[in-house]
């Protein structure tokens, strides 16, 4: 190749129309097939400034007030969200992405645009209309409309998805011809220019590329050469590519807030299949999910579910996120849901031929899940001994089979255990001579036949939880003949006897 | 002359409407067994629970129940397999199950409680909450189905009779089928069987009595367990008596500072022995 000659270049041009509108609509499949117009501004002034093709065929048009789209009657309104927006914008780049890593945001009105530059991939995705089929279809499982044009010309590319639908694959040397039928709108011209070609009555980019360049000049000074370049689409452009941190992020606020949870999680679901589908594009998994929600006259609710390994399964995840708000479910009706994941890698457990019987890792994540909806959260899990001297101090710690080192204590010889009555009875006790020699338990009496005792144990005196405790070992039976051996404790901080725990 | 085979096929093809198989004997199913660690019962039990079934140790309270499901819940847990423990009134103590030798890290605990969350029944806006019995066999079905614990204890020790026995007999029948195709042991403790028909083994435990009642500690339990049932014995004989009496064992368990006391002995034993 000689120094003079350029590096053929290919640029795909992305435009997502309406994007107030679709960044919410995407996440709503339930207004889909519905009219929707996204309203923004401060009451009573609100406007019109988005609206699906349902909304148009009623009518709608942008710039309407709330009043004026009331009247139309059967039309969902809703409000712009600049956040639904930002994540939905995140979504959109990361899908993108997946064709190419160099791609320029183009700021449209009231839409979305993205130039990706994609020189060089034919080889990977195929030609031209083939590319602009592919990237098309993973927009749309996005969840986006959008129209796609590639053209040799940056501008070229990006002037007629903006003013087109669907797929236009530009040829090389085809450029003038393909935007000749473009409105002028799509130059960046003052009123006063829009003023001028209308006397002269040029209308389209067509029009203006036949005009010639050296009695534009003397008119329109140095600007128009670049309007005259754009009409004949041969525009220069130095590509500025995006430099965006990849964020797993999901955004959506409602209209009317949610009290249901079966309606929320008809919403999370579509959030976490997204989340799910833009890590996969990264050959990564959900290693954790947070869950933010706004609610009503309330503080923000936060929770967090992290499976016991990074899962990509949307359903095992969406079953996760629906046992963690039935234990956990908002005190009051929702008006924002966050979902931030944390990606981990894709990871596999080696299952051994001769490894001992264990539940699968992401099975028991469900399982212990909805243990804890069930029981309570504090109630599930493996218990750990506590280092002190109090009798029956132990914490409940998060159960898991992964990593689990194998035992390597032998079992011991059986010996006897105590069944603790949580929280002791309180007993009436005799006491003979220092010893207990009777108590009664709610309607039974015992009668103790032997008595062994005390033991006396304190300790954290200098503690909120100090316990003072003198502790007998009694074999005692009841009228009918029914004998228990069981462990009697002295309270001394509260002057209390306790049925504490039998031996079993 | 024909032969006993010939012959014997002809007898039964004369018989195969009435009673197909008549001379030929039943197959019989051995099962896989796990031991429980305590030698009297394993004896009594031809090796140990068997996997896959529904074993049933009932008696009263100070019976031994418990110590004999925290031992064989310390044997499967030594060998790195994973446990479960449905404690209907929270009654485990882990100090016990760690001096057993429970391995407390593969053993999940489910404590139910009287501060549980409400039934998941939508059409009805005055659902209850869970009961502590509700909530246990409600655990235990979600643990067998999803698969994976070695044994599971379904702890109803200290629910009363009639409660246990309200229980219906699908559930453990369903508890039943799932333990076979999990290869789960399923241990129930009760004060009475509650299982019936679906239980493979009925332990009744008796109430101990203490060996050294002179002593200054409470020491050497001493408990008795019969065999009520045994759905899978591999000894069977076709004439059963009347007045048998179902075989019984007598084990006894020390308590920890036994244990501590022997092992000191021990010490003591072998450095006189070395010196």
């Amino acid at each position: 190749m000689s120094p003079d000659t350029k590096p053929p270049s290919l640029f795909a041009a992305v435009h997502v129309s309406e994007f107030p509108a679709q960044s919410i609509l995407r996440l709503r499949p339930d207004l889909q097939s519905a009219p929707v117009v996204i309203l923004d501004g401060t009451p009573p002034q609100e406007r019109v400034i988005a609206l699906n093709s349902h909304a148009r065929k009623r009518g709608i048009i942008q710039g309407l007030t709330r009043l004026e789209v009331e009247e139309v009657g059967s039309i969902h309104i809703l409000t712009r969200s600049a956040e639904t927006e930002i994540a939905a914008r995140t979504v959109l780049l990361e899908t993108l992405s997946q064709f190419s890593p160099r791609i320029e945001e183009v700021f449209a009105n009231n839409a979305c645009s993205f130039v990706l530059d994609i020189a060089g991939s034919e080889r990977l995705f195929g030609a031209p209309d083939q590319i602009a089929h592919r990237l098309r279809e993973t927009i749309v499982a996005a969840g986006f409309r959008a129209s796609v044009s590639i053209s040799d010309n940056f501008h070229t590319a990006r002037i007629k998805s903006e003013f087109s639908r669907g797929i236009s694959i530009i040829p090389s040397g085809r450029e003038s011809n393909a935007l000749a039928s473009i409105p002028i709108s799509a130059l960046p011209l003052d009123l006063d220019h829009y003023g001028t070609f209308a006397l002269w009555g040029i209308g389209t980019l067509g029009e203006l590329a036949a005009l010639p360049e050296d009695e534009m000049i003397p008119r329109f000074g140095q600007p128009s050469r670049q309007w005259l370049a754009l009409a004949r689409g041969n525009a220069d452009h130095t590509f500025q590519p995006l430099e965006e941190k990849f964020e797993l992020k999901e955004h959506i606020e409602f209209e009317t807030h949610i009290e249901q949870l079966d309606a929320l999680l008809f919403i999370g679901a579509n959030m976490i299949a997204n989340l799910v589908a833009r890590a996969t594009c990264r050959a990564l998994s959900l290693a954790s999910i947070n869950i933010e929600m706004q609610l009503e006259r309330s503080p923000a609710y936060k929770r967090r579910i992290q499976p016991a390994i990074p899962s990509c399964d949307r359903k095992f995840l969406l079953k996760l996120l629906q046992l963690e708000l039935a234990a956990h479910p908002p005190q009051a009706a929702v008006t924002a849901l966050t979902l931030i994941a944390d990606a981990g890698r894709q990871s596999k457990i080696q299952l051994g031929l001769f490894a001992p019987q264990a539940p699968e890792p992401s099975r028991l994540d469900v399982t212990l899940a909805r243990l804890k909806a069930m029981v309570g959260a504090d109630r599930v899990g493996s218990p750990a001994l506590l280092d002190s001297h109090a009798p029956g101090r132990f914490q409940m710690q998060e159960f898991s089979v992964i990593d689990q080192p194998r035992p390597s204590a032998q079992p011991s010889s059986p010996r006897t255990s105590l069944r603790r009555i949580r929280p002791p009875h309180p007993l009436s006790l005799q006491i003979t001579e220092g010893k207990p020699r009777s108590f009664r338990d709610g309607a039974t009496r015992y009668e103790i036949s032997v008595a062994y005792g005390p033991w006396q144990s304190s300790g954290s005196w200098w503690d909120l939880d100090r316990w003072d405790l003198e502790e007998w070992d009694v074999m005692a039976t009841t009228n009918s003949g029914e004998s228990i051996s069981c462990l009697l404790i002295h309270d001394h901080l509260n002057n209390k006897w306790l049925l504490d725990a039998y031996y079993d | 002359m024909p032969s006993s085979v010939a012959l014997r096929q002809q007898i039964e093809t004369a018989f195969q409407h009435r009673y197909p198989s008549v001379l030929t004997p039943s197959p019989k199913t051995i099962r896989e067994v796990v031991p429980t660690g305590i030698i009297r019962v394993d004896e009594l039990l031809n090796g140990g629970i068997p996997v896959g079934t529904i074993t049933e140790l009932t008696g009263p309270a100070s019976s031994g129940r418990t110590s004999i499901a925290l031992s064989a819940i310390a044997q499967r847990t030594c060998e790195g397999s994973v446990c479960a423990w449905i404690d209907a009134k929270d009654s485990l103590d882990p100090e016990s199950a760690a001096a057993t030798g429970v391995s407390l890290n593969h053993l999940l605990w489910v404590r139910c409680s009287d501060k549980a969350s409400p039934r998941p029944d939508r059409s009805r806006k005055d659902a209850q909450p869970w009961t502590r019995l509700d909530q246990a066999l409600r655990a235990t079905d979600i643990l067998l189905q999803s698969g994976g614990f070695s044994t599971i204890v379904l702890d109803l020790a200290d629910e009363s009779i009639e409660h246990g026995r309200r229980i219906p007999l699908a559930t453990w029948f369903r508890y039943r089928q799932a333990a076979d195709r999990t290869r789960c042991s399923l241990i129930v403790l009760g004060k009475a069987p509650f299982a019936q028909s679906s239980a493979a083994v009925v332990l009744e435990c008796h109430p101990s009595t203490v060996s050294s009642i002179s002593g200054t500690v409470i020491r050497n339990f001493n408990y008795k367990v019969q065999r009520r049932r045994e759905r899978f014995s591999p000894v069977t004989s076709p004439i059963t008596s009347i007045d048998r009496k179902p075989p019984s064992s007598d084990w006894t368990s020390p308590a920890a500072w036994d244990l501590v006391k022997r092992a000191s002995s021990e010490h003591r034993a072998t450095a006189e022995h070395r010196a």
